[in-house]
């Protein structure tokens, strides 16, 4: 009787009131019992690895033995270390090239697609079919073969004149190579700011037409801010999705990131000293570090979107 | 990658579990046997190239008609990416029953207590060379069967050859004149056809080329028996021909895997294990290839030895220890087993299974290559030291990045003596 004074004040005054959150309490059973399966994976096969990774990145584990602690010396001899810098390198080059160059891509078409235009539906699937299959393993094995000596690219290319060989085997050329084949599956980000797109009212272009504003006048005072959300969520999700390459390069290279290191990306390397060299403890370092990195990053991007991204409602 | 790693664990424990399930509801049958109603299923890795699966293929359906209460489910892959695949299942504690392994990775899986005492069950060895089964054994157990042996050769296609005006090799060759053979190749064929790809960043054909100068690859201990300058001397044999048609690019190498350059046609010659005859035969195409000794600058030493192609192994976690040995015992001894691979794995290590092969054709060349470099074959290297698979491929990369031009020749010897220092000092 004593503990819950304030409970029986409360029913009481509103009697209704304690059979509501008795609901309420069994409808957040039903919501955790629904949420369970998930959950369970979630702890089993998310959350616990990565608390045992964290531990052993502070360890030499080569897969068989007890691991060894040896303190921050992965995190050390990390940056000694000429291939991790190397892939480090690499991946900074993908991100910053191949990320814009795919968001570009992405808003264009998505911008051609929202035109009212007869079959428009049939293009849209035309164009978002490539990034349904783009991250699997046979268009990477294509994308090797077209790429390859003699391949379509190559003969294409000297119709025009233009000597450039394989691409596959030049260290020149390969991460073109890559940066391309991440361009092409743009169809993700481009459904997303197609809906971006649709969301902005027509009345304002009609206004601006009617001030004699030009296209690329609407496209930076209307359409840039207006989708500007949009745009970050994209920027955002597919710089995180440019860290983790890693499927497309181990095949077209064959699980060495070659030639010459060229597509020697921080997954793949960490994937080689993981399962290649047994050297797990510095794998799972490399894991957390690029974890750390991203999340600096995604700060980053954070803090300076308050500049340039604008909210409807906002006083700006 | 720990959460695949982790994943696989749930996944062998899952499966486990329904396997002792299983076991539990039959409990008239112990879980041990089979029958040949209810066979047991042995998993089965090896790694090789279309020819070798179809042979493979070939010896399990013999070996399961002739042992009904066994059935073996094969599963390959190419060797580069056998090994990774292996180092997961071993973390997961899901190994395969049996496995074909090398000598190269045998310390890694052996020594961590991998692998099955080959030693407790019943495998007849009495028709092997004595000399060599220590090759498969680690600390007094053994952990591999040898099912045949190789030795190192330079490849040749006769009709390539004759096609570029120039005459047969007949092995005996310095490695000035190993580069001058190359040189010519190069130089006729027009851009087309090349010499070979770079011998000097096959480390078998250094280790060999150590020998003939009478320097150990690895010493007891565990460590790098040759200095930096070794291998400055190694990798500068071949600096006037990169870049040359003797040498095919490494653009061209690259573009053409998993295939090598010679089984796809674009060199001439190549160096590699006597037993590749098979593979590279119906890589190519061609309807001859020959087989001449390494180049030496001492003719009385060769550097060669036999060395076992590849071993039989098992898991130590294999629920079926008996069968496993059978499986072995079967692939290593069965006279019609060598009917099936010929020279494809090397020459038979049982006498068993090498008098009841016939060999006719490539693989006599084989076998004739065989036995006229038998006078010069020495004992086989020391068993390569742990985390030797992982020293082999930056070998093979560290050399490739020389072909690039990405590094020179000094900065390629002391990035590769510094991995391998590093891991030495790791698996110490």
């Amino acid at each position: 009787m004593t503990q819950s004074p304030t409970l029986s004040r409360r029913s009481a005054s509103a009697p209704a009131q304690p059979r509501k959150s008795r609901r309420r309490g069994a409808d957040a059973r039903a919501g955790y019992t629904f949420l369970l399966p998930w959950l369970l994976g979630f702890i089993a096969l998310t959350v616990g690895p990565m608390i045992s990774s964290l531990y052993l990145s502070f360890t030499n584990y080569n897969l068989f033995d007890a691991p060894k602690w040896i303190g921050f010396d992965n995190y050390v001899s990390l940056f000694q270390d000429e291939r991790f810098l190397q892939s480090v390198g690499v991946t900074m080059q993908y991100v910053v090239f191949g990320t814009p160059l795919k968001l570009a891509a992405a808003l264009a078409i998505a911008m051609l697609l929202n035109s009212k235009r007869k079959g428009q539906g049939f293009y849209r699937s035309a164009f978002y079919a490539p990034s349904l299959i783009g991250a699997s393993v046979s268009i990477a094995i294509v994308w090797k073969a077209m790429f390859g000596d003699s391949g379509p690219v190559d003969q294409g290319l000297s119709f025009f004149g233009i000597n450039l060989g394989g691409w596959v085997g030049n260290p020149n050329m390969t991460m073109g190579m890559m940066i391309l084949l991440t361009v092409w599956q743009f169809g993700a980000p481009m459904v997303i700011f197609l809906a971006g797109l649709k969301q902005i009212p027509a009345d304002l272009y009609e206004a601006a037409s009617m001030d004699g504003a030009g296209p690329v006048r609407k496209f930076m005072n209307i359409t840039w801010p207006m989708l500007s959300p949009v745009i970050f969520f994209n920027l955002l999700m597919e710089t995180i999705h440019a860290f983790q390459i890693f499927a497309s390069a181990y095949i077209i290279s064959n699980g060495e990131g070659g030639p010459a290191g060229s597509t020697l990306f921080y997954t793949l390397y960490l994937y080689l000293r993981g399962f290649s060299d047994f050297r797990m403890g510095y794998a799972s370092a490399m894991a957390w570090l690029l974890v750390i990195v991203v999340g600096i990053i995604t700060l980053i991007f954070f803090k300076t979107s308050k500049s340039w991204v604008h909210y409807s409602g906002d006083a700006k | 990658m720990i959460d695949r790693r982790k994943f696989l664990g749930t996944v062998a424990l899952g499966t486990a579990s329904a396997a002792f399930l299983a076991a539990c509801g039959q409990s008239s049958s112990p879980a041990q046997t089979g029958s040949a109603e209810k066979p047991v299923t042995l998993n089965y890795s090896w790694w090789g190239n279309d020819d070798r699966a179809e042979r493979t293929r070939k010896a399990i359906a013999l070996f399961e008609s002739k042992n009904p209460d066994i059935k073996v489910a094969g599963n390959f892959t190419d060797f580069g990416g056998y090994w990774p695949k292996r180092a997961t299942e071993a973390a997961g504690g899901g190994l395969p029953d049996v496995m074909q392994f090398d000598l190269s990775y045998l310390r890694d899986y052996g020594q961590r207590n991998q692998l099955l005492d080959l030693g407790t069950v019943k495998i007849n060895t009495d028709a092997f060379d004595k000399s060599l089964l220590p090759s498969g054994q680690i600390r007094g157990k053994t952990y591999g069967i040898p099912t045949s042996t190789n030795t190192f050769a330079v490849y040749y296609d006769p009709a390539k050859l004759a096609s570029l005006g120039i005459a047969e090799p007949d092995g005996t060759w310095n490695y000035k004149e190993f580069n001058a053979f190359l040189a010519e190749v190069g130089a006729k064929g027009n851009g087309t056809l090349f010499g070979s790809s770079d011998y000097t960043g096959v480390w078998w054909m250094f280790n060999i080329w150590l020998r003939q100068n009478n320097i150990q690859a690895f010493t007891e201990d565990g460590k790098l028996g040759f200095s930096k300058d070794d291998l400055k001397k190694w990798w500068n044999l071949t600096a006037d021909l990169r870049g040359t048609g003797a040498i095919i690019s490494e653009e061209r190498v690259t573009q053409l895997l998993p295939k090598s350059p010679f089984a796809s046609n674009s060199t001439v010659a190549e160096v590699n294990w006597d037993n590749f005859m098979a593979g590279y035969l119906s890589d190519s195409g061609a309807k001859e290839l020959k087989l001449v000794p390494v180049p030496s600058d001492d003719p009385d030493n060769l550097g060669l030895f036999l060395k076992p192609t590849m071993l039989m192994s098992a898991s130590a976690k294999t629920k079926y220890k008996d069968q496993a040995g059978r499986f072995i015992d079967f692939m290593v001894n069965d006279p019609e087993v060598g009917q099936i691979f010929k020279t494809s794995r090397g020459l038979p290590a049982s006498k068993t299974q090498r008098d009841g092969t016939t060999f006719e054709g490539t693989d006599k060349l084989v076998v004739d290559y065989g036995a006229s470099v038998e006078k010069y074959l020495k004992d086989a290297p020391e068993p390569p030291i742990v985390g030797f698979g992982t020293l082999e491929a930056s070998f093979k990369r560290v050399a490739s990045d020389v072909n690039y031009g990405k590094l020179t020749v000094d900065g390629a010897v002391d990035t590769w003596f510094k991995e391998a220092e590093d891991l030495i000092k790791q698996n110490a």
